[in-house]
C-alpha cells in the first residue's frame, strides 16, 4: 500500500521530480488516473472487494473478491492479477484469476470473459466497478458466452450439480 | 415568601438605579476628581467617609437589593457585621463585589455562547466540506477522475475534460463513455464555457495545478526567472557589505563585536587596557570575523525569507549606525590624541552618509 493517500499535488510534483518514488512509470495521465483509483478504494473500497499494488508498480495490482453468501463460492476467497495497459483508461485492464474457479465465464488460465474488459470498455470504468462486476457474474454465471463451455452446459442442464462441483472447487482451492 | 416576592418587584424598578449610583460611586474616585480632592486638601479618608456617607443617604431599597445578592452568594448576615464589613472596607470595593458577580456571569455566559459556537462552527464547517466534496465528485471527468479541466460536454449531456474526451473518441470509439451514447466529433471538442468557468471559480488551486502540469515546461521557466532576480539581489546584498568591510576594515580592524552601549561603557576600560596587549591584533581579527560571520547571518536571514524584509534592514542600519557611534565615542574617550579622535569621526560621518544613500537606494528599489 504504498502512497494510498497521495493527493494530486503530490503526484504533480512527482512529475516535476521524474517519478522518485514510483520506480517504473514516470507519473502519466494513466498513472494519475490509477494513483486516484487507489485512493479511492482506500476510502470506499466495494463490498468484500480488496484491491492494491502488488509491489512498486502502480500498473500491476493484485485484487481480493470475497465469494457472496448464497451461491457456490460463498466463503471463499479469490485472488486476482490486475495489469493496466500504459494508456490505461481508453484501455481496460487485464484482469486474471489466481485462485482456481468452477466458473463458465473463468478458463483454466484464469482468463475472465467479461464484456467490460473488452468491447464494451469504457474509459469511465474503475476497477471498483470492473470488481463490482466481477462479484456478480459470481452469482450471475453468463452461460451463453462461456470460456469454459462444459460448465456453462452442466450449469444450463443440472444448476445442483454444477452448484455443488463449484462449492467442491471452492473449498478446496480458495480457503 | 410572599414578602420576598414583593421586594423584588420594586427591586427590579430599582436595578438601574442602582447602575446608575454605581457609576457614581466610580464617578467619585476618578482620577479627576482625586486630583480635584487632592487640590482641595481631602485625603482618602475623607473621601471614603464621604463616599460612605453618599451611599448611606439613598433610600432603604438599596440595602434591601445588597441584602438579596448577600443571600444570593450564600452569606446571610445580620446587618451590624454588614455595617462592621462596609465600615472596613471601601465602600467602592464593596460595590465592586456586588458588581463582579455580575460580570462573571455576563462573562460566563459569554463564554458559553462562544464555546457552543466553537461547536458549532465544525459542525457548520462540515457540510460545507461535505458539500465540497460532492461537488468535487460531480464536477470531476470521469475519465481522469480528477477536476474536469475545460470541460467537453457530449450531446447526451455528460461532461468531460476536452483533452480526455478527445483521446476517449479517437481510442474507444465515437460513444459516451458514460452511457455509450454516438456522439459527433464536433461537438466534443468546444468547452462549455459556464461549467469551465464554474470549476475555475469552485477549484481554483485544483485548475491551477493542473494549468501548471499542462504548461510544465514553460512554468520551470518562469520558476528559474523568478530565483534569478532573487539571486541578482542577493550578489548585489554581498558586494555591498564586502565593499562595505572592505572600505572600513581599518576602523573595524581594533572594533570589537558589541551589542549595546551600557556594554559598551563597561568594557571600554578593559579595550583600551587591551589595546596595548601583544595578542590585541589577534583579538580585533577575530571580532572582525565575528563581525562578518554576523552580518553574513543577517544576509542570509534576509535571503532566506526570500524578500528582503525593510524591518531586517532597517536593523542592520541602525546596527551598523550604533556601532559607527561607538567608534566614535570610544576613538574620543580612548585616545587622546586629536588627530586620532578626527579619522573615527570622519569615517563614521563618511560611512553614515554612505549608508544613507544606500538605505535611500534600497527605499527605491523595493
Amino acid at each position: 500500500m504504498i502512497g494510498g493517500g497521495r493527493s494530486s499535488s503530490s503526484s504533480s510534483t512527482a512529475t516535476a521530480a521524474g517519478g522518485t518514488w514510483v520506480s517504473t512509470t514516470s507519473v502519466s495521465a494513466s498513472g494519475k488516473r490509477i494513483q486516484r483509483e487507489m485512493s479511492e478504494l482506500n476510502a470506499d473500497p466495494p463490498p468484500h472487494c480488496s484491491a492494491a499494488p502488488k509491489g512498486d508498480n502502480l500498473f500491476h495490482w493484485v485484487a481480493t473478491i470475497i465469494g457472496p453468501p448464497g451461491t457456490p463460492y460463498q466463503g471463499g476467497i479469490f485472488f486476482l492479477d490486475i495489469t493496466f495497459p500504459s494508456d490505461y483508461p481508453f484501455q481496460p485492464p487485464k484482469v486474471v484469476f489466481k485462485t482456481r474457479i468452477y466458473h463458465c465465464n473463468v478458463d483454466a488460465a484464469g482468463n475472465l470473459s467479461l464484456d467490460i474488459l473488452k468491447d464494451s470498455w469504457s474509459p469511465a470504468l474503475t476497477i471498483s466497478k470492473v470488481l463490482t462486476a466481477i462479484r456478480s457474474i459470481f452469482s450471475n454465471p453468463d452461460p451463453y458466452s462461456p470460456l469454459t463451455s462444459g460448465v456453462a452446459r452442466l450449469y444450463l442442464a443440472d444448476k445442483a450439480k454444477h452448484d455443488e462441483i463449484a462449492s467442491e472447487w471452492t473449498v478446496r482451492f480458495a480457503k | 415568601m410572599v414578602r420576598e416576592e414583593a421586594k423584588q418587584a420594586p427591586e427590579d424598578s430599582q436595578q438601574p438605579n442602582k447602575a446608575e449610583t454605581s457609576q457614581n460611586v466610580d464617578n467619585l474616585f476618578s482620577p479627576r476628581f482625586k486630583s480635584v480632592a487632592a487640590m482641595a486638601g481631602w485625603d482618602e479618608e475623607a473621601l471614603i467617609i464621604a463616599s460612605l456617607v453618599v451611599e448611606d443617604t439613598p433610600d432603604r431599597q438599596q440595602s434591601k437589593q445588597k441584602k438579596r445578592s448577600d443571600s444570593i452568594f450564600n452569606t446571610p448576615p445580620c446587618t451590624s457585621s454588614r455595617r462592621k464589613r462596609r465600615a472596613q472596607r471601601t465602600p467602592l470595593n464593596l460595590d465592586e463585589e456586588q458588581e463582579v458577580p455580575k460580570e462573571e456571569s455576563e462573562k460566563k455566559s459569554m463564554e458559553q455562547r462562544i464555546v457552543v459556537e466553537d461547536e458549532k462552527n465544525p459542525k457548520a464547517n462540515e457540510p460545507a466540506l461535505h458539500c465540497m466534496d460532492k461537488l468535487r465528485e460531480e464536477l470531476s471527468c470521469a475519465i481522469c477522475l480528477d477536476i474536469c479541466f475545460e470541460p467537453s460536454t457530449t450531446p447526451c449531456g455528460h461532461s468531460f475534460c476536452k483533452k480526455c474526451l478527445r483521446s476517449a473518441a479517437d481510442k474507444c470509439g465515437k460513444r459516451c463513455p458514460k452511457c455509450r451514447q454516438l456522439i459527433g466529433n464536433g461537438r466534443s471538442c468546444t468547452v462549455n464555457t459556464v461549467l469551465w468557468n464554474t470549476i475555475q471559480l469552485l477549484f481554483p488551486k485544483e485548475v491551477e495545478t493542473r494549468k501548471a502540469v499542462a504548461a510544465n515546461a514553460l512554468n520551470s521557466k518562469e520558476a528559474f526567472e523568478c530565483q534569478s532576480p532573487q539571486s541578482g539581489t542577493r550578489s548585489t546584498r554581498t558586494t555591498r557589505t564586502r565593499t562595505r568591510t572592505r572600505a572600513e576594515n581599518q576602523a573595524l580592524a581594533a572594533r570589537p563585536q558589541r551589542e549595546d552601549l551600557s556594554r559598551l561603557v563597561n568594557t571600554d576600560t578593559n579595550m583600551t587596557r587591551r589595546r596595548g596587549d601583544p595578542n590585541q591584533d589577534n583579538n580585533a581579527e577575530s571580532a572582525r570575523l565575528q563581525r562578518d560571520n554576523d552580518l553574513s547571518r543577517l544576509v542570509r536571514t534576509g535571503r532566506r525569507r526570500g524578500t528582503p524584509s525593510q524591518d531586517e534592514d532597517a536593523a542592520l542600519a541602525l546596527r551598523l549606525q550604533r556601532e559607527e557611534f561607538m567608534e566614535a565615542f570610544r576613538g574620543s574617550s580612548g585616545h587622546e590624541g586629536n588627530e586620532q579622535t578626527r579619522i573615527p569621526l570622519a569615517l563614521a560621518r563618511a560611512n553614515l552618509r554612505a549608508m544613507a544613500s544606500r538605505a535611500i537606494n534600497r527605499g527605491r528599489a523595493v
